[in-house]
């Protein structure tokens, strides 16, 4: 009987694998492609596979390309890159597996020539934002379309300030205007905290100021000559450090938000932060809270190099020719055939996710469940249809027209033209300097330590490991770019 | 007639000889593969590693990398505040060293006097749980007791009118917190290290020495002690040669990575996380680690060289 039982198990196996090799040499033999795509994530979704199958089903009638799709966390990815192993896509962007260094040691197939002979639709439609993408006047990859710019809101309880209280929430505010809601709040309930920060500090709070070396070296956005400066010369920024330790004296902030994990905290917090887009109502579904949200806009949107690079993808360096075509021809897929877009985002129609009346996406409960993954992770946002968050709170279909017309309108630009820092030559001076600030930024970014204190601490510190020769490096280079871009 | 035995014994010993030989080959196997084959990687600390994609790891490290020299290791004497995380690492370490051995020694002598097998069991489970519980539950476990609004010592001083303490914005107390934490958690361990070694000694030693009259104290003195002497030296020796190495769980997620204790809790492998959080070079990790193999090789070496002159049987070379 257990014999049996074995042998029978091991048919299975057999035929399982043997019909899966037969659809593998069925493509060979077809000319299908197949590629290897490493996307970003940090779980992998329940029914990945049977979405990738029905994805390979859609490209290989349209292409003739297929793809053995990866989901991977930022190690494994930064793994993959650091020991040379074989990939045909992978995800790249500013703030992991970092586009411009990869760029620069020609790790990434250079795609300039190649992207307006075999995909001109796809140069089309990334249009201007190839520039984020050039270095050295070449492109290494492509810029994933989405909200290109960073805006930074609050989140409010609509239904205790307005509501109950009876105040009212502007579209727009500044960073400090949110004051008055906190201390209604505080005196409402003095044991609780009403700002949500944690160890994890506060989504997009020094997006105002362009990013050169971590958070340490920066380019305000509002200056007129772009000038690198370490961030305490940042007043603006300052400030919002005195404002916050102000805000946890006063009990705003939970006493221990610089220990804390974000699933620390109460789930009913009135006042939290977002980075998103006009237009954006992920954050406002009832049923995620249990009342009401409605954002308030406070800083943005920013562009430069670095928002624009938010997400990529990379074809590797070691492609044939045959596969850089296809994986561009799989990109161009994924930024122009809706249909084809909507089974990565959300699944497959019916079972994941329908189609409402505007137009727009709502997932099933099992979409919800068991296939969730970044949008940007997987290639084109804009092209994927926009999603509501139930059949009451309808998003707009059109909405990425409007914010990529807002850009164009009221964006603020970086003055740098798409300077990069060539971080070779300091390279020892950046992970020295990146240590010293994580001794501080955390308590600095929740309030929990007093900025007239404690940075000219940190600023003895960082000039001592050498942070103005670096400094010295990157206006060097920097006046070098804006001279030759001029 | 007296070649025939001395033959047969050399024979079968020879044999026998053979078979044990036999045995360590799983041993040698798991050296070879998983100790020396690696051993390539010190390269790492002496190169600017650029990997070319789909070419072999090997010929990325030897044939695409460029050398270096020693340039791997400046970012780590770059921070003006070395010297303290260096001296918070040896600090650690000798305390945990010297409390390393007292402890556990009078635990396990401890506990080789209760002959209740039901509770000596017990016991011994209590003192070995801790080991097995990650780091990450541990500091949360902690965050329960610590934590300023609803920690279970800050209720405790709440009650009793005293002042709330916030416990991760204050270093004076963590030196004490993160030693207690740290002996707690391999105390147990060790402690049956010493348990086997005790209970390997000759049994009639301790009857005999009841018998001419010999305290408690005397027996511990003259026959126990003398007895783990080797074990001891060996666990000191070993400890020696990671004396630049530090626990990670417990100096980075017990305080919650606080920036307000750093001064008491950055340790070198603290360090070279936070350095290289950002972007992952394997050149600096490895020149780190290697920085810290070889000052424990040195160390090692020299102490066993003293341990030799102490006394020969108890050196491990």
């Amino acid at each position: 009987m257990k014999h049996k039982i074995i042998s029978i198990f091991l048919i299975f196996v057999l035929a399982a694998s043997t019909l899966n090799g037969c659809s593998r040499i069925q493509d060979e033999r077809d000319g299908v492609i197949r590629l290897r795509w490493v996307a970003y994530g940090t779980s992998v979704p329940d029914d990945i596979d049977k979405i990738i199958k029905a994805a390979n089903d859609y490209s290989r009638d349209k292409i003739g390309v297929v793809v053995d799709l990866e989901v991977q966390p930022t190690e494994m990815i930064n793994l993959i890159m650091a020991s040379g192993e074989y990939y045909d896509m992978i995800f790249t962007c500013e703030w992991l597996n970092s586009y411009d260094t990869g760029a620069s040691k020609n790790l990434f197939y250079d795609i300039t020539d190649l992207v307006q002979t075999e995909t001109p639709q796809l140069y089309d439609i990334i249009g201007d934002y190839w520039e984020c993408a050039k270095l050295n006047g070449r492109i290494y990859g492509v810029p994933t379309l989405k909200d290109m710019g960073s805006e930074m809101m609050y989140r409010l309880n609509s239904d205790y300030f307005e509501g109950e209280k009876g105040m009212t929430i502007p579209d727009f505010m500044t960073f400090a205007d949110i004051e008055p809601y906190l201390e209604a709040y505080k005196k409402d309930f003095p044991y609780k905290y009403p700002l949500a920060v944690t160890k994890g500090g506060i989504p997009g709070f020094i997006n105002f100021l362009e990013r050169i070396i971590g958070t340490v070296v920066v380019i305000p956005y509002k200056s007129e000559t772009p000038k690198a400066i370490p961030i305490w010369e940042s007043e603006e920024l300052m400030e919002r450090f005195r404002l916050l330790h102000k805000w946890y004296t006063l009990g705003y902030i939970h006493p221990d938000a610089s220990a804390i994990e974000s699933n620390g905290l109460d789930k009913d917090t009135p006042v939290r932060f977002g980075v998103a887009w006009r237009g954006y109502s992920g954050y406002s579904n009832p049923a995620d809270w249990g009342f009401n949200v409605k954002t308030s806009i406070y800083d943005g949107p920013y562009l430069s190099r670095a928002t624009e690079q938010g997400a990529m993808i990379g074809i590797c360096a070691g492609c044939d020719e045959e596969h850089a075509k296809a994986s561009l021809k799989y990109i161009e897929l994924l930024n122009t055939d809706r249909k084809f877009r909507d089974i990565l985002a959300y699944g497959i129609e019916g079972e994941h996710f329908n189609y409402l009346k505007n137009g727009t996406v709502l997932r099933t409960q099992t979409g919800v469940d068991r296939y969730q993954v970044g949008l940007y992770a997987f290639g084109s946002v804009v092209n994927a249809s926009v999603e509501s968050v139930s059949t009451e709170f309808l998003s707009d279909p059109d909405q990425w027209t409007k914010v990529f017309e807002g850009y164009k309108e009221y964006g603020i630009r970086s003055k740098t033209n798409g300077f990069v820092y060539d971080k070779t030559r300091k390279e020892d001076i950046i992970a020295a300097v990146n240590a010293i600030y994580s001794n501080y930024s955390t308590d600095l970014m929740t309030g929990t330590s007093d900025p007239d204190i404690v940075i000219p601490k940190m600023k003895q510190e960082l000039i001592d490991a050498g942070i103005y020769e670096l400094i010295d490096d990157i206006q060097s280079q920097l006046d070098e770019h804006l001279a030759s871009t001029k | 007639m007296d070649k025939k035995p001395k033959n047969s014994l050399t024979k079968s010993s020879r044999k026998e000889g053979r078979q044990l030989s036999l045995m360590t080959v799983p041993v040698v196997v798991w050296y070879a593969l998983f100790c020396y084959l690696p051993l390539f990687g010190i390269f790492f600390a002496f190169k600017d590693f650029t990997p070319v994609p789909g070419e072999s790891l090997l010929k990325n490290l030897f044939v695409n990398s460029p050398w270096v020299g020693f340039r791997n290791f400046s970012y780590i004497f770059r921070n003006p505040q070395i010297r303290s995380i260096i001296f918070n690492t040896l600090l650690y370490n000798i305390i945990f060293l010297v409390a390393g051995i007292v402890i556990p020694v009078t635990l396990a002598i401890l506990l080789s006097e209760i002959h209740q097998k039901m509770f000596k069991g017990f016991v011994q489970m209590t003192l070995v749980l801790p080991y097995f519980i990650s780091w990450v539950i541990v500091g949360y476990c902690v965050y329960g007791f610590l934590s300023t609004d609803t920690g279970v010592y800050n209720s405790l001083l709440d009650h009793f009118g005293a002042d709330k303490v916030q416990w991760y914005q204050s270093p004076q107390y963590w030196r004490v917190i993160l030693i207690v934490l740290g002996i707690w958690k391999s105390c147990g361990y060790t402690m049956v290290i010493y348990m086997c070694s005790i209970t390997a000694i000759d049994r009639t030693l301790y009857e005999s020495a009841s018998l001419d009259g010999a305290s408690f104290w005397q027996r511990v003195r003259f026959i126990t002690l003398p007895h783990l002497k080797t074990t001891i030296s060996t666990l000191f020796i070993l400890g020696i040669g990671s004396i630049l190495t530090s626990d990670f769980g417990l100096f980075y997620q017990v305080p919650m990575d606080s920036n307000a204790l750093q001064e008491v809790t950055q340790t070198l492998d603290v360090y070279v996380y936070k350095s290289l959080m950002q972007n992952a070079n394997f050149s600096y990790s490895s020149a780190a680690s290697f920085l810290q193999s070889i000052v424990g090789c040195i160390l090692l070496i020299i102490s066993n060289v003293i341990v030799s002159k102490m006394d020969k049987e108890s050196a491990l070379i």
